[in-house]
């Protein structure tokens, strides 16, 4: 299975492990991504914000640009995961909406047809790869672990404008399991993590990844699991700002399904990706690092 | 000339009332009901509104004038499989399923049961309590016979050994009887929407998080705990209760767009209820809108809150986490009227969940060729001027299966009354 | 029953006088924001909102209710409508489609052409319009992707996407900042 790879913005710039072990381990389950060249922001929600026809248009351009290359998308931040296909959703049901956005790409010489479909990296791991062929590439299983996932809200919300499309969290759940690893239940586990209040409210922001990181451990997990990518610096970098206004220490480590997933698989991760945890992850891995 | 006897489908209080009207005018009424006794959702309930009656002294002499009158043939434990025919002459296919008890020798004495070794969860209760495999689904059961439950028996005779009359014979087969009727009446009732389907207020994970129904159990003199209010995680009196309606009823994301009618009524009879047994017990009720028509109805709300101290706060609640030690539950919600958010700890939390029709509803539409609507319940033939005909001439429909148009007792009543006098019509037709 | 003061029934009438009674009508007339149509007031939508549970700045059923009563200049000028996480719990929730999550969006797109766009935002969309990218990486990560032999960032696409904003009109916004 090939993929058009929509990196964002948010990866490159602070989460390049994360980018690192997607790379490594999807190719070993079969599926190869392709760069999208030329790609833009996918129109996070600050942008939806600033304005509807630029968020339709830039999201939409993206989609032609996965058009052209005649791939599918695949992405692994929440934000443009749901941008994205909600653009494409949207365009798909709506003629009259998308003739007018491709008036606006008609500056730019392109037109969104509707031929593509937008995934995230849970849905082509559960959906494509499958748990089964995801446990028998485990040659390590990661036994004795729990921990608590972070699915994230634009992955399991909202379920009405979405409906079929959306992967909750038994997907992922089921994925983790098949690591070895114990995905364990916690009060709201649907609740954001704060991530899109940040450089907006950063107070707000701080306060709800607590109320999040309280929830945790309330659980008693050892470590917490997410996929997007705002999850994982609000829960990381975020206990390190926790600590410092609410003066309150969780050391829960957080890691990226797909890091644990690539340890799982034999994988060990090397020293600046191990680094970029900054609530240490040596404790629980230390063999696997 | 149309044959002068009906078929009533559901053994509920609005069927029975039919067929009592029926039977009491000269014709013959086959009763057919699926499960061991009729008496239907009545039967669970405590007390009702508004005469706050005890519900089975109410219904149980209806329950006994069925069983004896000469033209009502009982026909419990059974399912209706096929209809053919037109009005005035229907031919209708009965299962009657083995309760591997013979009901003529039964003498309800119950030392079967003593002697039973498996329990499993009594549906009559909401799984609330236990009953062996051989039982009696509540004490006041008409016809007065146990039944096996072959699913669960292991099949030891310890029931055939212990039976003084013989009555049991675990080799009992089914039977399909073939009935001639000229009018048949739909009465199945109601089933209740799952709260599970709502995840954030932990109905199924967390054991004081109840339904209405199930309150109505424990309310029940007959039901698991005897009558007291003992809540299920711990057996103690529960001091601060919480009811949170809309449950499911006028929410898009289930379909159930409709509003259940009848839980605003019962949830303040309920704490009306609690109030008068356990006088420092704190009631609150969390409602979006209270609908409090009918006669009498907004009267008993207001002495609720100034007699009672009944407290209404409008609000849906977001939120219901349990307290792993205590088990309480805590209620988070913004009390609307104030513009506050708020969280509120109770030891049990009831929740008013949206009634549904039946879930072999639309199986039976199809099987007696009756139209459902989206909901699924039976629709009428003109909803404003035939309210109790379905789509099929000479079949009518009364009680809940209607929908919720309508939907307490009285009403209920009412509508079996009406589809008597619409049966009899049609079986008087030359 | 009490008796009204003069000056309270003056401010109320001057309150009901500076409602905006067409501001329902606008939200409902953008592509977020039918949903206000159908609420119902029900409370569901704050009871599950994260951020009212911390702040009461922030409460998403009165949001909806000052728009539907016609409280534009108390909502549109102010920091109300950017508490919202997006989360879309309350959309998740409303039994009546109401779509909470989504007129606050609507909310939002008529408060920037007020000039209502906070900091972060601002330069967020700054970003886009010069880089393609809402942030970018730094020197260190964009020798690090070398190293790694990664794909390259670059502002490959930034023509067009300045085309595109131009004709929706964030260009002017961006550079209205």
């Amino acid at each position: 299975m090939k993929y058009a790879f929509f990196l964002g913005c948010l990866i490159p710039a602070r989460e390049l492990s994360y980018e690192v072990s997607v790379r490594k381990v999807l190719p070993e389950l079969g599926i190869e991504l392709i760069d999208m060249k030329g790609a833009n922001c996918c129109a996070p929600f600050s942008i939806q914000s600033v304005d509807y026809a630029s968020w339709m248009a830039l999201a939409a351009r993206n989609l032609c640009l996965a058009e052209e290359m005649g791939l599918d998308i695949m992405t692994l931040c929440n934000d443009c995961y749901e941008s994205l296909l909600m653009v494409n959703n949207l365009l798909k049901r709506n003629p009259e909406l998308k003739n007018k956005v491709n008036e606006i790409l008609s500056e730019v010489g392109k037109e969104y047809k509707g031929k593509v479909d937008v995934k995230n990296l849970v849905d082509v791991l559960y959906g494509d790869v499958g748990v089964s062929r995801v446990k028998s590439a485990i040659k390590e299983p990661i036994n004795g672990l729990r921990v608590g996932t972070q699915p994230g809200c634009h992955l399991t919300k909202p379920k009405r404008i979405h409906f079929e499309l959306l992967r909750g969290f038994n997907e992922l759940d089921a994925l983790v399991q098949a690591t070895g690893v114990e995905s364990v239940p916690y009060e709201r586990k649907e609740m954001c993590c704060g991530g899109p209040l940040r450089d907006i409210n950063d107070d707000l922001a701080r306060q709800v990844s607590r109320e999040k990181l309280i929830a945790l451990k309330n659980a008693e997990v050892q470590a917490v699991v997410t996929v997007c990518p705002f999850c994982f610096l609000q829960l990381d970098l975020g206990q390190l700002e926790v600590k410092r206004h609410f003066n309150e220490e969780y050391n829960l480590p957080v890691i990226h399904f797909i890091e644990l997933l690539r340890m799982g698989m034999g994988m060990k991760l090397e020293d600046w990706e191990v680094k970029a945890h900054r609530i240490p992850i040596t404790g629980l891995f230390k063999e696997r690092l | 000339m149309a044959e002068k006897a009906v078929l009533v489908i559901g053994g509920g209080i609005s069927g029975i009332q039919a067929s009592l009207d029926l039977a009491s005018r000269g014709y013959k009424v086959y009763l057919v009901e699926k499960s061991p006794s009729i008496g239907g959702r009545m039967a669970q309930l405590d007390k009702t509104f508004p005469t706050m009656d005890c519900s089975m002294c109410i219904l149980a002499p209806k329950m006994i004038d069925c069983s004896h009158h000469h033209n009502v043939q009982l026909l419990t434990y059974s399912e209706v499989k096929g209809v053919k025919g037109s009005p005035g002459s229907f031919v209708v296919t009965v299962l009657r399923k083995p309760r591997f008890v013979d009901e003529t020798k039964c003498t309800g004495c119950g030392i079967c049961a003593d002697h039973c070794p498996v329990e499993v969860p009594n549906e009559f209760d909401e799984q609330l309590g236990m009953r062996k495999a051989v039982y009696m689904p509540f004490p006041q059961a008409v016809p007065r016979a146990m039944t096996v439950d072959k699913v669960n028996c292991i099949e030891c005779g310890l029931c055939q050994k212990m039976c003084q009359a013989g009555a049991v014979d675990l080799k009992q087969q089914s039977q399909e009887i073939e009935l001639n009727v000229g009018a048949i009446v739909v009465s199945i009732g109601f089933d209740l929407f799952d709260p599970t389907q709502i995840p954030t207020y932990g109905y199924g994970r967390y054991k004081n998080v109840i339904t209405a129904l199930e309150l109505e159990r424990l309310l029940c003199a007959s039901g698991p705990t005897g009558g007291h209010l003992l809540r299920p995680s711990d057996g103690k009196i529960p001091r601060k209760i919480a009811f949170v309606q809309c449950v499911g009823s006028r929410d898009r994301r289930f379909g159930t767009t409709y509003c259940s009618s009848i839980c605003c009524k019962y949830s303040v009879k309920d704490a009306v209820l609690i109030k008068e047994h356990e006088p420092n017990t704190t009631v609150s009720i969390f409602y979006i809108d209270l609908r409090a028509f009918g006669k009498g109805f907004q009267e008993f709300v207001n002495r609720a809150k100034s007699e009672y101290g009944v407290r209404f706060i409008r609000t849906s609640p977001g939120e219901i986490m349990e307290d792993a030690v205590t088990k309480n539950l805590t209620v988070w919600y913004e009390d609307t009227v104030a513009g506050r958010i708020e969280n509120t700890t109770f030891d049990l939390v009831v929740l008013c969940p949206a009634l549904l029709p039946r879930t072999d509803a639309r199986e039976l539409a199809k099987v007696l060729g009756a139209e459902v609507d989206t909901y699924g319940f039976f629709k009428a033939s003109n909803i404003l001027t035939n309210p109790v005909d379905t789509t099929v001439p000479g079949i009518f429909a009364c009680g809940y299966c209607l929908g919720p148009k309508t939907g307490d007792i009285p009403d209920s009543i009412m509508q079996g009354s009406a589809t008597a006098a619409r049966v009899a019509e049609v079986l008087e037709r030359v | 029953m009490c008796s009204f003061s003069a000056s309270l029934v003056e401010r109320v009438i001057l309150a009901l006088s500076e409602l905006d009674l067409s501001f329902m009508g606008e939200i409902a007339n953008t592509p977020r924001g039918k949903g206000v149509l159908l609420c119902i007031q029900c409370g569901r939508c704050s009871s599950s909102c994260p951020v009212a549970r911390l702040t009461s700045e922030h409460n998403p059923r009165r949001l909806m209710e000052m728009v539907i009563l016609g409280f534009k200049k108390e909502v549109l000028p102010t920091q109300l409508p950017w508490y919202c996480l997006s989360c879309f719990t309350c959309l998740d929730r409303c039994p009546q489609g109401g779509d909470v999550g989504e007129v606050m969006f609507a909310l939002r797109n008529l408060a920037v052409r007020l000039g209502n766009v906070p900091a972060g935002v601002a330069a967020q969309a700054k970003s886009l319009y010069e880089t393609t990218r809402v942030i970018n990486p730094v020197r260190t990560a964009l020798d690090k992707r070398e190293s790694l032999g990664l794909c390259k960032i670059t502002t490959e696409g930034l023509e067009e996407v300045q085309k595109i904003l131009k004709k929706t009109g964030m260009e002017k916004i961006v550079q209205s900042r």
